[in-house]
């Protein structure tokens, strides 16, 4: 109860009341941002700031980095990160009908994804004068999935069935459970991430067994009307909201104005599974033969670099899939295959690194779409140093020879050699 | 191993469009499919089509591909080709039957293959790159993971599969082959969709994007998500140091986006 | 003395010989597709195309050149010669001392083969081809004597039997090469099959002055290119038999240079082989960079590729005509080469490396690079260009070409549009009804596409009234101009070049004095050989002010870029890049700029890794040195209104 926000309507008085004896004093106490009466916090403009030595008002902006005012930016600062709103609890005790969401759960974690699908759900579970109760179904192993804030009001959760564990490749069993799901529960919406992690492939096999037509590609809902999108992404396909809907990222926003009870759902029966479909397990993939266009992590070289011996250490340590510019493929250091630009392949890599290379418009086109771009070279007025989230300007042998050490180190399995050598770092420096 | 004279590999394929200027071409996931058809059986590949056949179209790049014939099921726009394949393929031998993923065409709800297993009573796999062998009735296959990674999977025959963009490229198709291949029509009583008739298709309005709405709980948040410098514009550079700090800043950064671990 | 009658019947056996090994080498011919040529008037022009056009070929090289004509033209007028002296026993004087003299000038041409040969340049074909001045030089001296000992120009008993007998021997060995091999595939088959294939050509425009570079319309209903030999035109096979060896062409193959798999000579010799059947193993010259001679086996019936050439080979070439435009013999390379890639493209469906991408993308967006087909128009979305849809009627159709996407090439486009608006040209743009002109899909060996993009411009410029078109793309240029008239579309085609510089003789924009240091110029293929187009973009630069020094292979020596044909697109590996040999060349002339007028050229040449001399197109330069000052032409139309106004 002492956290709540309570006014003082004296002291406010004697705030505004510029002539009390006791108006400093209070002001010096306040003069930190306070909540105001909804909880928002407040910053009284006039207590800002400090009388200089010619008798004029100062406001330090510098953040409490000088001596001045330092106590009070630091001090809100630190207020506001620590404040971590309780969000209200929704809670659903008697649902009239319940909405289904079939996680994709990759790597265990709800993917953004995921909380946009049930984002969809609780729209629809909402929508009417019926009260409906969004069911997060994941099967598989689920870490840190926090499907109280992601906004599931019960939760179907199964590691595994008949002894078969659902973290593989096993839609035959995840489809008995949704068919256990759906014979308790009877949904009125299965919703489905429309995506390559197993949701599109896992609804298309629920709806093909319920006779249900889906939805596909939908990426604007309501309870009656969907859009889905059609082929090529060149149509959009108006149509009455079916059963079973595939959706497409950012359909709806995620929950995050309500926490949710998550309360396990224990189902009561699964018939028997016979599986057709063996999982062999996951391939060892050689990241130098990753197709440039899929790999997610690419070390590029161009025409800076001497020692190719080096770089392609660098690369396997880091498990680095090889790219390369023009250049280097002209020169015949690297296979055409490994061409990146707009006259090689374009690759959407969510890290980008290069080395030596200079970032010839052809080049830069073709990594228009990774995420972090970063950047060792000589010459710091380079386009790629421009186009680069990181550039680290010197010489590409000197430099990639530290980063093998490291990536050794790392490999060594030992983290703390890699914490040594930052140490040893900042001794140097 | 391969091609394989003993095995029965169709490829039901779909004509398709392409994305920038919608033109009528082959579908570029159907046309793996018969790539890996090509591969598996050699010129003994099957090649079904439902709808109505022209040349011009995306089936004539289909035959450029070396194919000799491709088994046409004439049926109209509307047409539900569902029904249409189940009879058909209950009346064959097929081991294998491939497909794309999604059609590059209409509703492209990619229900096909499912609805097909669903009937005929076989198991599909969905996403693969390749098969890599066929041995005692039952096939190892390859399926593709999302940033070149591979599973390995194995079914029994027959059964239904999807082909991912990752399985091996389409070859080119010749004019010539083209020429050659013949349409092979039979005539079928293909149902309408219905229900589709009753939908409205629009051309595709480009989606909003999602602006990074900072959802702040305070004024000094909203404060600073407006005057945040947004990402992407001009990144760090590290000028000084030694090249330990240097290299230790990328393998920070490569740590923290989790590409290195 | 020896028989009367022996050296009559060497003499006709040789040429029996001859006669039997020509017929047989016609059937060779007769092997390939049939090619409608008129006869007579063929044979009628043979002298004229070989005394006037080949050596006007021949005549860049001065000695060589004076070598042939002593030793054909002596051997051509002793053959003449000897029929009445030798066989028919004609014993004159008039007779005689012709032929002695005949013999002696092929002598002499004789030793200059000789002396050659002695240290000859690696272009040049060795094997047979070291015997053959021995050859000549034998044939001359032993006619010479016998001549001169069987007639009475002697006193009578000079000669020994001994020395004739040894005589003869160099008779039977000079008519052994010089006529039985003439007509049995020897050195001297040039000879004979040159004089056909001149008679015979397939471009017989070339002849006389003119030009013919455009390739022959393909009926996509018949043979789609050629997979074997005899699918050749006859005239072609011809024309490969014409081959000296002399090795210019592989002098000047950019391909060759960049030790790429290709030598135009082996090329037309791997032909030979084929037409004639059997293997390359006497093959004595140049082998393709980095393959080996003696693997080559084919008959007229057997697939070329991977039997005579090797695919790459012929995806090497980046049809710039270096090799045709140095043929002494004008046979047609770039013919050859583009027939079989039909093959590889239409029939086999082999385009190697990006080529299928390429062709995709022209099929279904009508543009190399796949981008949105309404998306021309982007590059000029600030210079309100009048389209021709709107104005229906324009002086010039600016055709824009595929240009339009690349960002380097926009830069020559927008300056090419400040030239065109500061000289109030009345002119319009396609937009987006354009298409890419189909050159590259040629070139590729898509026909198919080829026609079907050509129909589609040929049809949309149907549309609309204009009295020429102006493009910056020499290729499109190209194209445009000489190969959609096999259409039904013959347009007044100009490149910019050749426009501007119109533009400034008439006086429609001033130019300043270009400021920079040395610029040299770089002709495009596709607008010099192609088109014979040199002087313009000289002039302009002259106009700029601009001496230019020019680089030692330039006009139409020019090396290429490396940027034709497709060659980017295939990307067939070598040891260096065409384009760094071409800048290369640019910097033994301590060029500062290298002035272009292609935008493949810009985009090739600025691949090279810096420091290299700066690339400008001639578009880029005027547009810079461009007087802004519009008063001539404003005051020039607005004076007479004033007046008016005033009155």
């Amino acid at each position: 109860m002492s956290e709540a926000p309570r006014r003082d309507p004296r002291a406010e008085w004697i705030l505004r009341n510029r002539l009390h004896p006791e108006h400093d004093v209070l002001v010096a106490a306040h003069s930190g941002p306070t909540r105001g009466p909804t909880g928002l916090l407040r910053k009284n403009p006039h207590a800002v700031g400090f009388i200089g030595p010619q008798g004029i008002k100062r406001i330090d902006r510098s953040a409490g980095l000088s001596g001045g005012a330092s106590g009070l930016s630091s001090g809100a600062r630190g207020r506001s990160a620590s404040t971590e709103v309780e969000l209200p609890l929704h809670r659903v005790e008697h649902p009239d009908f319940y909405v289904a969401v079939v996680v994709d759960l990759v790597a265990g974690r709800l993917s953004s994804h995921d909380r946009d699908i049930l984002g969809q759900a609780r729209i629809l579970a909402k929508g009417s004068e019926e009260q409906g109760a969004v069911v997060a179904v994941a099967l598989g192993e689920a870490r840190e999935a926090n499907f109280e804030a992601a906004g599931a009001d019960r939760l179907v959760s199964l590691t595994e069935l008949q002894g078969q564990s659902l973290s593989g490749y096993c839609p035959e069993h995840k489809l008995a459970v949704l068919e256990a799901v759906e014979a308790e529960l009877s949904p009125r919406f299965w919703l489905f991430p429309d995506s390559i992690h197993g949701g599109a492939d896992l609804g298309s096999r629920l709806a093909a067994r319920l006779g249900e037509r889906p939805a596909v590609h939908a990426w604007k809902v309501d309870a009656q009307q969907t859009v889905c999108r059609g082929g090529s992404q060149l149509t959009d396909w108006h149509r009455p909201t079916a059963r079973v809907l595939l959706l497409a990222e950012e359909c709806a926003l995620p929950v995050d104005e309500t926490r949710h009870e998550a309360r396990p759902i224990e189902l009561a029966s699964i018939p028997e599974v016979s599986a057709l479909i063996e999982d062999l397990g996951q391939v060892d993939v050689d990241p130098s033969k990753i197709a440039l266009g899929e790999a997610e992590f690419i070390l590029s070289a161009g025409n800076g670099i001497r020692d190719w011996d080096q770089f392609h250490a660098v690369a396997t340590a880091l498990g680095a899939t090889e790219g390369a510019s023009r250049v280097a493929v002209d020169d015949g250091h690297m296979p055409r295959n490994r061409q990146v630009g707009a006259t090689g392949t374009w690759v959407t890599a969510r890290v980008y690194v290069a080395i030596g290379i200079s970032g010839a418009i052809q080049h830069l086109q073709g990594i228009g779409q990774c995420d972090k771009v970063v950047a060792i070279n000589l010459d710091d007025s380079c386009d790629m140093i421009k186009r680069a989230d990181l550039s680290v300007i010197g010489d590409s042998q000197a430099i990639l020879g530290e980063l093998l050490r490291l990536a050794e180190a790392r490999q060594g399995g030992t983290g703390d050699a890699a914490i040594d050598l930052t140490e040893e770092a900042r001794h140097v420096a | 191993m391969w091609p394989d004279s003993d095995l029965k590999v169709a490829s039901l394929v779909s004509n398709g469009q392409h994305p920038k200027s919608g033109r009528s071409r082959r579908a570029s996931q159907d046309a793996r499919a018969v790539e890996l058809a090509l591969k598996m059986t050699g010129r003994a590949a099957r090649v079904i089509h439902v709808g109505t056949g022209h040349r011009d179209s995306g089936l004539g790049q289909y035959l450029g591909m070396g194919l000799p014939e491709i088994t046409l099921l004439n049926a109209d726009e509307n047409a539900d080709a569902v029904p249409v394949l189940v009879d058909h393929l209950k009346g064959t031998d097929l081991d294998i039957v491939l497909t794309g993923i999604h059609a590059e065409q209409g509703e492209a709800s990619g229900m096909v293959p499912y609805l097909l297993a669903e009937h005929l009573g076989w198991p599909l796999v969905s996403h693969i790159a390749d098969i890599q062998k066929v041995e005692g009735g039952k096939a190892e296959v390859l399926q593709a993971l999302p940033r070149g990674q591979r599973r390995l999977l194995r079914v029994p025959l027959p059964f239904i599969a999807t082909v991912d963009n990752a399985a091996a490229e389409a070859r080119q198709y010749a004019f010539g082959a083209a020429r050659r291949g013949k349409l092979v029509d039979e005539v079928i009583d293909a149902p309408v969709d219905q229900a589709r008739l009753e939908w409205e298709s629009h051309p595709a309005k480009p989606r909003p994007k999602r602006l990074h709405v900072a959802k702040a709980k305070s004024a000094a948040d909203r404060f600073k998500a407006a005057t945040a410098k947004p990402q992407g514009q001009g990144g760090s550079v590290l000028r000084d140091g030694t090249d330990l700090e240097k290299a230790t800043a990328i393998m920070d950064l490569l740590i923290s986006e989790g590409v290195v671990r | 003395m020896l028989p009367e009658w022996l050296l009559p019947a060497l003499v006709i056996t040789a040429l029996g010989l001859f006669a039997i090994g020509a017929l047989r080498r016609i059937l060779l011919w007769r092997a390939g597709r049939p090619e409608p040529v008129s006869l007579i008037a063929g044979l009628m022009a043979m002298p004229r195309r070989y005394l006037v056009d080949l050596h006007h070929v021949v005549a860049r090289d001065k000695v060589m050149s004076n070598t042939h004509v002593a030793t054909a033209g002596g051997f051509v007028l002793s053959m003449l010669l000897i029929i009445p002296v030798h066989v028919f026993g004609l014993d004159s004087r008039w007779l005689t001392i012709p032929l002695l003299a005949a013999t002696v000038i092929m002598f002499t041409g004789a030793v200059f083969v000789y002396r050659r040969r002695r240290n000859p340049p690696a272009r040049l074909s060795k094997g047979p081809w070291m015997r053959l001045p021995k050859s000549l030089l034998t044939f001359s001296v032993s006619f010479f004597l016998l001549t001169l000992l069987a007639s009475d120009l002697l006193p009578e008993n000079f000669g020994h039997w001994v020395l004739t007998g040894v005589l003869l021997i160099g008779v039977t060995l000079g008519l052994a090469e010089l006529l039985f091999g003439m007509g049995w595939g020897g050195p001297m088959k040039h000879a004979f099959a040159g004089a056909l294939h001149l008679a015979f050509h397939r471009r017989p425009e070339r002849f006389g002055g003119g030009r013919s570079t455009g390739l022959k319309p393909v009926d996509l209903d018949g043979m789609l290119g050629v997979a074997k030999p005899s699918d050749f035109k006859w005239n072609q096979l011809l024309g490969f038999d014409a081959c000296v060896q002399c090795g210019r062409c592989e002098a000047v193959c950019p391909a060759f240079a960049a030790g790429q798999p290709l030598n135009p000579k082996k090329l037309i010799q791997d032909m030979v082989v084929g037409l004639a059947g059997g293997s390359d193993a006497h093959y004595a010259g140049s082998p393709y960079p980095g393959r080996d001679v003696g693997q080559a086996q084919g008959n007229p019936h057997q697939p070329i590729v991977d039997g005579l050439v090797s695919a790459e080979t012929l995806w090497s070439c980046t049809t710039c005509r270096a090799c045709v435009e140095e043929c002494p013999m004008m046979i047609e390379h770039v013919d050859a080469i583009v027939d079989m890639r039909r093959h590889l493209t239409l029939e086999r469906g082999e385009t190697p490396n990006k080529g299928a991408e390429v062709l995709d993308n022209l099929i279904a967006t009508d543009n190399p690079g796949g981008y949105e087909p309404n998306s021309r128009m982007n590059w000029a979305a600030d210079l309100a260009l009048p389209l021709m849809a709107d104005k229906q009627e324009a002086e010039v159709l600016f055709w824009v070409s595929d240009g339009c996407f690349d960002m380097r090439s926009q830069r020559i486009l927008r300056a090419f549009v400040k030239i065109l608006k500061a000289a109030n040209v009345d002119f319009a743009v396609l937009g987006n009804e354009e298409c890419d002109s189909g050159d590259v899909a040629r070139r590729l060996g898509d026909d198919a596409t080829f026609q079907t993009l050509a129909r589609h411009n040929i049809a949309t410029l149907s549309k609309y009234r204009f009295t020429r078109i102006v493009t910056t793309d020499p290729h499109a240029f190209h194209v445009l101009k000489n190969e959609y008239g096999d259409f039904g579309g013959h347009y007044d085609v100009m490149h910019h070049s050749t426009f501007i510089n119109e533009l400034v003789e008439q006086g429609r924009i001033n130019l300043d004095r270009f400021k920079g240091g040395t610029v040299t110029y770089h002709d495009p293929c596709y607008l010099g050989r192609y088109n014979g187009e040199y002087e313009s973009p000289r002039a302009l630069l002259a106009a700029l002010g601009i001496q230019v020094s020019e680089m030692e292979r330039s006009g139409y020596r020019s090396r290429c870029c490396g940027g034709g044909g497709g060659a980017p697109i295939t990307d067939i590996p070598g040891e260096h890049r065409i384009a760094d040999m071409r800048v290369d060349d640019a910097r033994k002339v301590e060029a500062e700029t290298i002035a272009v007028a292609c935008q493949q050229c810009t985009a090739m040449l600025e691949g090279v890794v810096e420091p290299r001399p700066e690339i400008r197109d001639l578009a880029e330069l005027v547009a810079d040195g461009l007087v802004v000052d519009a008063t001539p032409a404003s005051t020039a139309t607005a004076g007479p209104s004033l007046a008016e106004e005033v009155h």
